[in-house]
């Protein structure tokens, strides 16, 4: 019971606090497909598949690494978010937490079927990246919603 | 399963809240019991019973749905 896995209750307003300006900036991003020169940079890589060339393992290629700081912002922060303790973190608080990341894997991948069988091609990347950060999101959509429901209910009582 | 926590409560004279703050558990908690959509772990309903000076099978009452 003491072993959670979780972070401290505070850590969930640091998350808030980097995931919303990294997710709107991400956005932005990807939509317009900006990469600022300055953040060119020749980085290393674990596994190559050059256009019209081969494939090989490790080496160094030249990319534009805006993409990777705002996604791991996006990321690391989802996850403080989704797994800091609440306020009154409890045994009932962890059964809704468990049941919504159940629902969070099952509806993600849900989706991630549906886009797997009727996306092709390129197109397919877009449903990559975006399934990158969505099994996080649709987790802190649906605990969230159920821990909100649960206090306008205790309200009520007594 | 049933359980008598409300019954109990009333008793003691004592609120969600103040129980909540007694078994270390939100008041959300509580009232989720209460209203029988939570099942406690043990741990809790040994905490409720030893609160409640009572013995942990007067709290909680086994129906026959439990065994389906």
């Amino acid at each position: 019971m003491k072993l959670n896995y979780l972070f401290p209750n505070n850590y969930k307003k640091i998350g808030w606090l980097i995931l919303i300006p990294s997710a709107i900036i991400g956005f932005i991003t990807l939509i317009l497909e900006l990469e600022p020169n300055s953040l060119n940079f020749n980085v290393p890589t674990i596994f190559i598949d050059e256009l019209l060339g081969d494939k090989h393992f490790f080496g160094i290629v030249n990319d534009n690494i805006l993409n990777e700081i705002l996604g791991t912002l996006i990321v690391l922060s989802s996850l403080l978010v989704a797994f800091s303790k609440e306020v009154s973190e409890d045994e009932y608080i962890s059964k809704i937490r468990l049941e919504s990341l159940v629902w969070a894997v099952y509806f993600n991948y849900a989706i991630l079927l549906i886009s797997f069988v009727f996306i092709f091609d390129l197109a397919f990347l877009w449903v990559m990246i975006f399934n990158m950060f969505t099994i996080l999101l649709f987790f802190i959509i649906r605990f969230n919603w159920q821990i909100s429901k649960l206090k306008k209910v205790a309200h009520y009582e007594e | 399963m049933k359980n008598s926590i409300k019954v109990e409560r009333a008793k003691k004279n004592i609120t969600q809240a103040d129980l909540a703050t007694l078994a270390k558990v939100s008041r959300q908690t509580i009232n989720a019991m209460e209203l029988g959509k939570y099942v406690p772990s043990t741990v809790l309903s040994l905490r409720l019973a030893q609160i409640f000076e009572v013995e942990v099978s007067e709290i909680f009452i086994l129906e026959y749905s439990d065994w389906d």
